[in-house]
């Protein structure tokens, strides 16, 4: 009799439990799939920093719609299927809410298929090939990151002003770069009918040795050179270019050869003189938002945010108004209310534009130039591209979408 | 003796039973998992073709591999072949590429043998690699497009288990059969078998053709699970790894690398989980492995049985 | 595809020039390669791993010592050291029990050690993007005629005769170098005439791993210093060693030579096919000549 007693209480308190249990929040999880090995990482690991800092913030003041948020990362190693079987374990297994990264757009494009088939909004927080919310782009995909369609835009602008008229394209061999490359061309032609491409170079991702590219591209003797080197490039080339005197000779284009996570990477070496593109600089505008984003981040990680660290600011705090707004844990709902959300970061406001998930951020062009305030070189004479300017209409996407679906 | 096989029957009755049960009690992620294991199982089988049992150095095995894999891939997506065009061109353009390398690196001793076919496999990588108008270069193929009917986590369970139990049945029998006997004295001794008439380098051409074409298969398989084709499927470190993968499991037997691509594939999903320095992990386990056991683990159970590690050899 | 826009004379010239410099690096490491392939018979998979080592210990030991030109020299001559060293150590107590067995299960042996190097590296130095500053005098480029050509790469055209020339003088005129070759061609014999062919073993894979450590700290101001440049070398190394003859350490040179040059030229004639040139070279070698160029000490 006692024993028959002692079992139901027991059942009892496990089912009471096992209710309590489902009844308490679940977890809001966030997985990140980027690489964090090689050059590539000196871009994602303020991303997923500055992520992890506004996820701190946003758990302390008591999570979205009372769950806590938790964040899984996993590192790719910049290989699509080392990328893919991750993403998979972590939408298939963990059951991630949201998946966010990956910073090759190879990588970018095949996960955004997977999310696709899988009904869970990926957010594309660095790749920035124009398929990924463009030709490929559709429901559950957004970009926090901007693409090469309006760094083409933005780059030709000023490129058109300059005089030279023979062009070197050299680059990455693979999706980011041909799209860089050909983007900022179709723009520059546009404005400027009368520019010639000499030739082309396309090296394999991870080259480690550019001195026979570089010694091949001189010997064409361009008068400017577009560089569309990606995760992998950016940093080794602009390091080799200076090491080889390339840079002293020929001016060189390059998105990202502004920012920070280029510059601060290669340090007293980085060539001046070299034109980019940026979204984000900790010293321009000088705004008080800026100041404040600025102050917060040194003070957690003791260095100053690079781009990345803007964009997994945006990216946490689109999330947060997201499910604000949908006022439920339901990813349709979450993708709903993120079509034209519009949040505010430490260069202003930001919107989502409903119809290809694309933020519409703002680029800055520059020119590196050494200073003695810093160990790294900064961007001067900075000419900004307001991200409605920037972003491709509406109609050019609707067009893309349709051919690709051809 | 007839008792035996027909344990061994039952047995294997029972483990494929099991295996095809496995969709109602494992979750999403461990079927996708278990379906992973059985194509990298049948690419370990393959090299054990011709490595246990025919001796040779097949150093780059996942050249074909890969080839299989971008055949099904390309085939489908640029050619838009209906899948079971693609599925019939994936081993025989592998067979292809094995006759080709084959025809080049059959007659030379071991380790010429292994390195000439490192050299090869590595030009067909770079070709492929390199190619981005047609191979989409690093990139991969991504998103290929697969009949209806497969596209449940279920359906491709079975399909890849159908496929591979076929596969392993048919290679069973063709190490079993005469040739294979041939094959394997080759391997115990090849100045002999030539001298009592056997043509050594027509059948190991033969055996790497077989080899190729079941590699091939596995290739496919991996583009219908992964939907997805990388140039890494034919790098010169897969080919390793498949390598410790017959010799985790036991290159003597024949079940042996389907176990051995269970550990590997074990070790990494799950030591992955705990440490992102799981490579350290099998790199220690592989020196254990070499200093201690051989034969792999196949062979300490077969040394507890009492089975001989070696093969028979013909007549017995 | 964009193919051969523009071969001129000079521009091939200075091709020719760049592929030389790369050369050197090749050839260092893959003589290091051969000489353990020829005399312990090993295919030391973990080379492009200690040539890694070797890349990643020059860069801390620059730092370390305060990060300008001089500090790289001195570099350049701990980190090779440093890394003969570990593989002493490894050599002393693992390689060395497994003399008698099977070439590929030293093969696979050297393999693991390839993986647990790789990762220790990451343990060590963590993921993050290393990279070493040139010397000041070797920035730039000097300027031939109407084309530059980078400092660095001329001073890579010197140090490799240099290297040569101290590989020749060592297996051709000093006594560990004559019982070394000895013991690659007939290793019992050796013994029997009563030395200790296990300490000649220990010092040849010491040398050759020195020579994978140099090649990687020349390389380290050039590239990216990071996981995975060991992959690229390895199958690097094997080819030219393969392609030059088994063992033979001037095979290595040419099989070098004819490496770097293609891959160069390929650049500036296909630069999209251009990491093909190397291996067809090779291939085309090894079906006219299927043992190597030179005669390989097998």
């Amino acid at each position: 009799m006692r024993r028959t007693k002692l079992i139901g209480l027991a059942l009892t308190l496990c089912v009471g439990l096992a209710v309590a249990g489902s009844a308490m929040a679940k977890n809001i999880k966030v997985g990140i799939v980027d690489t964090y090995s090689g050059p590539p990482s000196a871009y994602t690991n303020d991303v997923r920093d500055s992520f992890a800092l506004q996820v701190e913030k946003i758990n302390a003041a008591g999570g979205i719609l009372g769950n806590q948020v938790e964040v899984i990362t996993r590192d790719d190693k910049y290989k699509a299927d080392i990328a893919l079987g991750e993403a998979k374990e972590l939408l298939i297994k963990e059951e991630v809410d949201i998946l966010m990264g990956s910073i090759n757009s190879a990588i970018a494009l095949a996960i955004s298929d997977l999310c696709k088939k899988e009904k869970v909004p990926y957010i594309v927080s660095f790749s920035k090939s124009d398929n990924i919310t463009g030709a490929k782009g559709h429901r559950y995909v957004f970009a926090v990151t901007e693409n090469t369609a309006m760094i083409g835009k933005a780059g030709a602008e000023a490129l058109a002003k300059k005089p030279y008229k023979n062009y070197w394209i050299a680059g990455d061999d693979y999706e980011y770069g041909h799209a860089v490359g050909g983007d900022v061309w179709a723009y520059l032609q546009k404005l400027r009918p009368d520019v010639k491409l000499l030739g082309e170079t396309w090296w394999k991702v991870g080259t480690p040795d550019f001195t026979s590219y570089i010694t091949a591209i001189q010997a064409a003797k361009p008068d400017a050179v577009i560089v569309a080197t990606g995760g992998a490039g950016c940093i080794p080339f602009l390091k080799a270019a200076k090491a080889t005197g390339f840079a002293a000779q020929v001016p060189i284009f390059m998105h990202t050869a502004t920012e920070l996570s280029t510059l601060k990477a290669i340090g007293p070496d980085a060539p001046e003189g070299v034109m980019g593109t940026a979204n984000y600089m900790f010293y321009y505008p000088d705004t008080q938002a800026n100041k404040d984003f600025v102050k917060e981040f040194k003070a957690k990680y003791n260095r100053e945010p690079a781009v990345g660290a803007y964009y997994g600011y945006l990216a946490a705090n689109f999330i947060k108004s997201a499910y604000a707004k949908a006022g439920k844990v339901d990813k349709e709902a979450f993708i709903d209310a993120l079509e034209g959300m519009k949040v505010t970061g430490p260069l202003g406001e930001v919107e989502m534009r409903a119809f290809d998930h694309q933020a519409m951020l703002s680029m800055f062009m520059g020119v590196t130039k050494k200073v003695p305030d810093y160990p790294f070189l900064i961007a001067t004479e900075i000419v900004t591209v307001p991200g409605a300017d920037a972003i491709p209409p509406i109609d050019v996407i609707k067009k893309a979408r349709e051919k690709a679906q051809q | 003796m007839r008792g035996n096989n027909l344990k061994y029957g039952l047995f294997l009755a029972v483990l494929l039973a099991a295996f095809a049960l496995m969709p109602f009690v494992l979750s999403r992620f461990y079927l996708y998992f278990l379906g992973t294991i059985l194509v990298m199982g049948l690419l370990a089988t393959s090299l054990n073709l011709v490595l246990g049992y025919g001796g040779m150095y097949q150093f780059h095995h996942a050249v074909f591999y890969g080839a299989g894999a971008y055949a099904f891939a390309l085939a489908t997506t640029k050619g838009n072949w209906p899948f079971w065009a693609s599925m019939a061109l994936a081993p025989v353009f592998s067979a292809l590429l094995g006759l080709l390398m084959g025809l080049i690196t059959v007659r030379l001793n071991k380790l010429y043998f292994g390195m000439l076919q490192i050299s090869l496999g590595s030009l067909v990588w770079a070709l492929v690699y390199r190619w981005y108008s047609f191979t989409g270069g690093d990139d991969g193929i991504h998103g290929v497009p697969l009949p209806d009917w497969l596209t449940t986590p279920k359906a491709t369970y079975y399909f890849v288990l159908v496929l591979v139990t076929i596969a392993l049945f048919i290679m069973f029998r063709i190490v079993n059969s005469p040739f294979g006997k041939i094959f394997q004295a080759i391997r115990d001794n090849p100045t002999r078998s030539e001298a009592i008439g056997v043509n050594v380098a027509r059948h190991q051409l033969v055996g790497l053709i077989i080899a190729a074409f079941f590699a091939g298969i596995a290739g496919a398989l991996f583009v219908v699970i992964e939907d997805t084709a990388v140039p890494d499927l034919m790098f010169w470190n897969l080919s390793m790894e498949i390598l410790i993968m017959c010799l985790l499991g036991g290159w003597f037997s024949f079940s042996g690398p389907m176990l051995g691509a269970a550990m590997v594939m074990g070790l990494r999903t799950f030591a992955g989980m705990f440490t992102e320095y799981w490579t350290l992990i099998l790199g220690l386990v592989l020196m254990a492995l070499i200093f201690f056991l051989p034969n792999g683990i196949m062979g300490l159970f077969d040394s507890k049985t009492g089975h001989k590690p070696a093969p028979d050899l013909p007549g017995a | 595809m964009i193919f051969a826009p523009q071969v001129t004379l000079t521009a091939l010239g200075q091709q020719i020039l760049v592929g030389l410099s790369k050369t050197t690096i090749l050839f260092i490491v893959s003589s290091g390669l051969s000489l353990v392939l020829g005399v312990l018979r090993i295919p030391n998979v973990a080379h492009g791993a200690l040539y890694m080592i070797g890349a990643f210990l020059a860069f801390t030991f620059t730092q370390y010592m305060g990060g300008s030109g001089p500090a790289f020299f001195a570099a350049l001559l701990l980190a090779p050291a440093a890394v003969a060293l570990l593989s002493l150590l490894v050599e002393r107590t693992m390689l060395s029990r497994l003399y008698e067995r099977e070439h590929m299960m030293l093969m696979l042996f050297t393999f693991s050690l390839a993986l647990v190097f790789g990762d220790l590296v990451k343990m060590v130095w963590g993921s993050d993007y290393r990279s070493l500053s040139l010397p000041e005098g070797f920035q730039g480029s000097f300027m031939i005629g109407t084309l530059p050509m980078p400092r660095y790469s001329m001073f890579l055209l010197v140090v490799g005769p240099l290297v040569a020339a101290g590989l020749w003088y060592l297996t051709n005129r000093t006594k560990i170098g004559k019982i070394a070759r000895a013991a690659a061609v007939h290793r019992e014999m050796v013994g029997a005439v009563g030395i200790n062919v296990s300490w000649v073993f220990a010092a040849v894979f010491m040398i050759g791993c020195y020579l994978a450590g140099l090649g990687g700290a020349l390389v380290a101001p050039t590239q990216n210093i990071s996981q995975g440049m060991d992959h690229t070398i390895i199958i690097e190394a094997f080819l030219i060693v393969i392609a030059g003859g088994l063992g033979n350490i001037w095979g290595a040179l040419l099989g070098a030579l004819i490496f770097g040059v293609a891959d160069s030229v390929g650049v500036l004639v296909w630069p999209q096919f251009a990491i093909v040139f190397p291996y067809v070279a090779v291939i085309v070698i090894l079906t006219l000549r299927p043992s190597g160029l030179l005669k390989s000490t097998w």
